[in-house]
């Protein structure tokens, strides 16, 4: 439990007391690598700690069609024309039958990508449950922010809060 | 090139059904039942459709045999999800049997509904098996099949002609249909010749082609209209 | 912690812990009704495919129409939950995870039926674009192939738009089930499945996006797959199948019946699991003119693709068109008229008739209309070939009618599982919903920014 000691965890009920703490933090100069708030909604707008959110999603998902297009409009000409058959008179690569796989491979390269990168932005896959002790009144709506103690937040940051842990 | 085509004079026709029967014993097609038979599922590559014409009193029964057309723009073809039936660079509408996973989406798209499915595959109690055909394959339940214009004859006389250093001579390649046939309505040969039988009658008069508008381009010609 | 949700939540958590037995008992007996689908799948392979009552020319029968049926209901889910997530339309919260449900489960089912129409269904990878020493690829200007493509990408996503918003719902239960430290089976299954969420701002914000974006690209990948389903039809060169009317027909049906199966299963859930509180009357009543819209949509593409048919007269696709509305299948045909347009005016237009009890009505009527359809136009025209020396007749044996039926147990029996293990309401998103209803009804809120920027924005 070396580790879990070195969290301060309060919990709190609504998002203007945990916004609150989370200012304070932020007058404070606390790193946000060294606080984490969780919620299990979304909190919408919180005071700046110093790094942006950001996400990635619209541009990879973007790239992701681009590819998943190109590699199946590949596998349409490329496999056509492998092998040519005598089709009568008609066309080896035909154009609209190509564009409709071609529509499937970008919105599956684009479907892939997207999820690849929630995945990857939001540190999920790793499945190292780092267990808090709020776990279950995070469940029920609370809203957690723990702090490193290293970090020396300022005193009363969790005044607000409905319970709190060393 | 090569393109192979028959030419069936329904004028002649006296709807006997030898080229049917014919077509049973070459090509190894299974015999249903009755049962079978009433529920849709006869199989008759070659096939003998009547039609009346006039009113009665004066009525006259036409009879046309129909068979796989062979088209140069076959509907069959391009909805194949497998390449199981495609064109051959001979002009034959060819079945790949063992490619075939049965979709049954090329018999859907025949105009001509000359594809038949092989619902159960084909029982030969002893001794039938010995009248099998060994240069066609029997094909097993779940594919599609259909008239080939006897490629095994086809490739029989390609062979010989070719050991024998020569051209296949017009004439030489007899389907079992046209072999069969006593009114001798049925030929068949290479269209691309312009020298051929085939050929010459492709361009008589009484020449058409069965739904002909629809563009697929038949091989099989008909020649209808004399007396 | 959201006060007016406590109490209220229980509901959804009760079928998620320990063992029900009525639904245990229920889920078996689906699970036997989907037996029956496995025992008439294999007796087909065994015996050929040829117990089937398919024949010349009727090539395509039950298998397909069922088909198409169940590709239709797949429209339930994802094309309606992300037309209403694209739209920001609030009474979708509560919808959208049951709907997304169907979805997945109705592809898995109707992507089953074309394989067990294979006349050799254990070769059907050859339609898979795999490497093979002979050079041999799918032939991709077949429907068929698009078909398969299209399919298979509105699987993969739907099931990914299903489980990309489940995640933190799934760390929900996941805590839950480790703080209270019992039903060791589902805690390690949560734990999975939470793919170790914790809520951060940061996985919220992706979330989000990603959702989002999910949402976007799923719309036209659903449009696309019964688009081409129709292409199936009207690529070829039977009459009344070649109409260049099919895909938006199509499309429209499938929606009709998706939203049909929808107002079924709210309708179960309902009564079943006691989410009234979540699935209220609006809900019901808002899917209700949903419904009511797609029955006139269809009704007037039924009447756009029939009566240029009767008026042009021309004689093969004519003849279909008269067996349909005045010869052997004039019943079928009236009815479904009467089940997929009728019924849904003559109940939906009325306030009392969007209340639940009319709703479940009409969603059982479109359901069948629907399957009616789809079996007109597969087997309706079938049977009329071009060259009229081959009229066909058909009739689907009891192989044909167990996978139908089985189909259905197929269905249950997922669904049953579903709700056993996962909160079939959308617990975060109706939370946050909760939210902004009292941010903006209640006006205490003192931030500068009350309304939750759009997720793809960018925000300090």
């Amino acid at each position: 439990m070396a580790g879990e000691a070195t969290w301060l965890h309060a919990v709190f009920s609504s998002s203007a007391d945990a916004r609150d703490a989370v200012r304070k933090l932020a007058e404070a100069k606390i790193a946000a690598k060294d606080v984490e708030i969780r919620s299990s909604v979304p909190l919408g707008e919180l005071p700046p700690l110093g790094s942006e959110l950001r996400t990635r999603v619209p541009l990879t998902a973007l790239c992701g069609g681009l590819v998943g297009g190109t590699a199946a409009f590949m596998l349409v000409s490329l496999s056509s024309m492998a092998y040519p058959l005598p089709t009568g008179g008609m066309a080896i690569v035909p154009m609209p039958p190509a564009a409709i796989v071609t529509f499937e491979g970008v919105a599956m390269g684009a479907v892939l990508s997207v999820v690849a990168t929630v995945l990857i932005e939001g540190g999920l896959l790793r499945l190292r449950g780092r267990p808090g002790p709020f776990d279950r009144q995070l469940a029920d709506g609370g809203i957690v922010v723990s702090v490193r103690s290293r970090a020396v937040p300022p005193a009363g940051w969790a005044s607000n809060a409905v319970a709190t842990e060393l | 090139m090569t393109r192979w085509g028959m030419a069936i004079d329904t004028d002649r026709c006296t709807g006997c059904g030898a080229c049917v029967v014919a077509c049973h014993a070459e090509n190894n097609i299974q015999t249903v039942g009755e049962e079978e038979a009433r529920n849709g599922r006869a199989m008759h590559w070659m096939r003998i459709e009547r039609h009346y014409e006039g009113v009665f009193p004066d009525v006259r029964i036409r009879f046309m045999p129909v068979l796989c057309q062979h088209c140069a723009a076959a509907p069959c073809e391009p909805v194949c999800p497998v390449y199981a039936t495609y064109r051959n660079p001979e002009g034959l509408n060819a079945m790949v049997y063992s490619r075939c996973i049965g979709t049954r989406y090329c018999a859907n798209n025949c105009p001509y509904s000359v594809r038949f499915f092989n619902w159960h595959g084909g029982e030969w109690p002893e001794p039938l098996q010995l009248q099998l055909n060994p240069d066609v394959a029997v094909r097993p339940a779940g594919v599609m099949e259909k008239c080939t214009f006897c490629v095994q004859r086809i490739q029989d006389v390609k062979g010989r002609a070719r050991s024998e250093d020569r051209p296949v001579l017009d004439g030489e390649i007899r389907t079992a249909c046209a072999q069969s046939c006593p009114a001798q309505a049925i030929v068949f040969g290479d269209l691309e010749d312009p020298t051929s039988r085939v050929a010459q009658l492709a361009r008589s008069d009484r020449a058409e082609r069965l739904l002909g508008d629809l563009g697929t381009n038949p091989s099989v010609i008909y020649l209808k209209g004399g007396e | 912690m959201s006060a007016p949700s406590k109490g209220r939540e229980d509901v959804l958590f009760r079928p998620l812990s320990g063992v029900r037995p009525g639904l245990v008992a229920c889920t078996i007996l689906a699970a036997m009704l989907a037996g029956v689908l496995w025992f008439c799948w294999g007796y087909q392979i065994r015996y050929d495919i040829g117990v089937a009552g398919i024949n010349r020319p009727v090539f395509w029968g039950l298998y397909i129409a069922t088909f198409v049926f169940w590709i239709g209901i797949s429209h339930a889910g994802t094309l309606i939950s992300a037309i209403l997530r694209v739209t920001s339309a609030e009474w979708r919260r509560p919808v959208t995870r049951c709907a997304e449900a169907i979805t997945v489960f109705a592809l898995m089912i109707g992507g089953l039926f074309p394989l067990i129409h294979l006349g050799r269904p254990w070769l059907f990878w050859y339609m898979v674009p795999l490497p093979n020493h002979r050079g041999l690829w799918p032939n991709f200007r077949s429907p068929l192939a698009w078909d398969m493509m299209a399919i298979f990408t509105y699987l993969s996503g739907s099931i990914l738009y299903f489980l990309l918003p489940m995640i933190p719902d799934l760390a929900i239960l996941r805590d839950r089930a480790v703080a209270e430290d019992r039903g060791r089976f589902r805690a390690r299954l949560y734990r999975l499945l939470a793919l170790g969420w914790r809520g951060t701002p940061q996985q919220w914000f992706s979330l989000e996006g990603g959702i989002k974006a999910m949402a976007v690209i799923v719309i036209p990948v659903a449009v696309s797959v019964h688009t081409i389903v129709s292409w199936d039809f009207a690529m070829t060169m039977q009459p009344m199948w070649h109409s260049t009317i099919f895909g938006p027909y199509f499309v429209a049906g499938a929606i009709h019946s998706g939203i049909a199966v929808l107002l079924v299963a709210m309708y179960v859930l309902r009564r079943v699991l006691k989410v009234g509180d979540y699935l209220t009357d609006q809900v019901f009543s808002n899917l209700g003119l949903l419904s009511l819209t797609f029955a006139l949509i269809w009704g007037y593409f039924t009447f756009a693709e029939h009566l240029p048919v009767w008026y042009a007269r021309e004689p093969s696709e004519t003849a279909i068109l008269l067996q349909r509305v005045s010869g052997d299948y004039a019943a079928a045909f009236w009815a479904m008229v009467i089940l997929n347009v009728v019924v849904p005016l003559g109940v939906l237009s009325f306030p009392r008739g969007r209340r639940p009890v009319g709703t479940l009505f009409v969603g059982l009527c479109v359901l069948v209309g629907m399957w009616i359809e789809r079996y007109l136009i597969v087997v309706g025209s079938l049977r009329f070939p071009r060259l009229d020396f081959t009229l066909g007749s058909y009739q689907p044996t009891w192989v044909e009618l167990g996978i139908l039926a089985g189909s259905f147990g197929m269905f249950a029996l997922m669904y049953l599982l579903f709700m056993q293990l996962a909160p079939v309401v959308s617990i975060w998103e109706v939370r946050e919903g909760e939210q902004h209803a009292s941010r903006v009804g209640g006006g205490v809120e003192p931030e500068p920014h009350p309304v939750v920027p759009h997720p793809l924005g960018k925000r300090a």
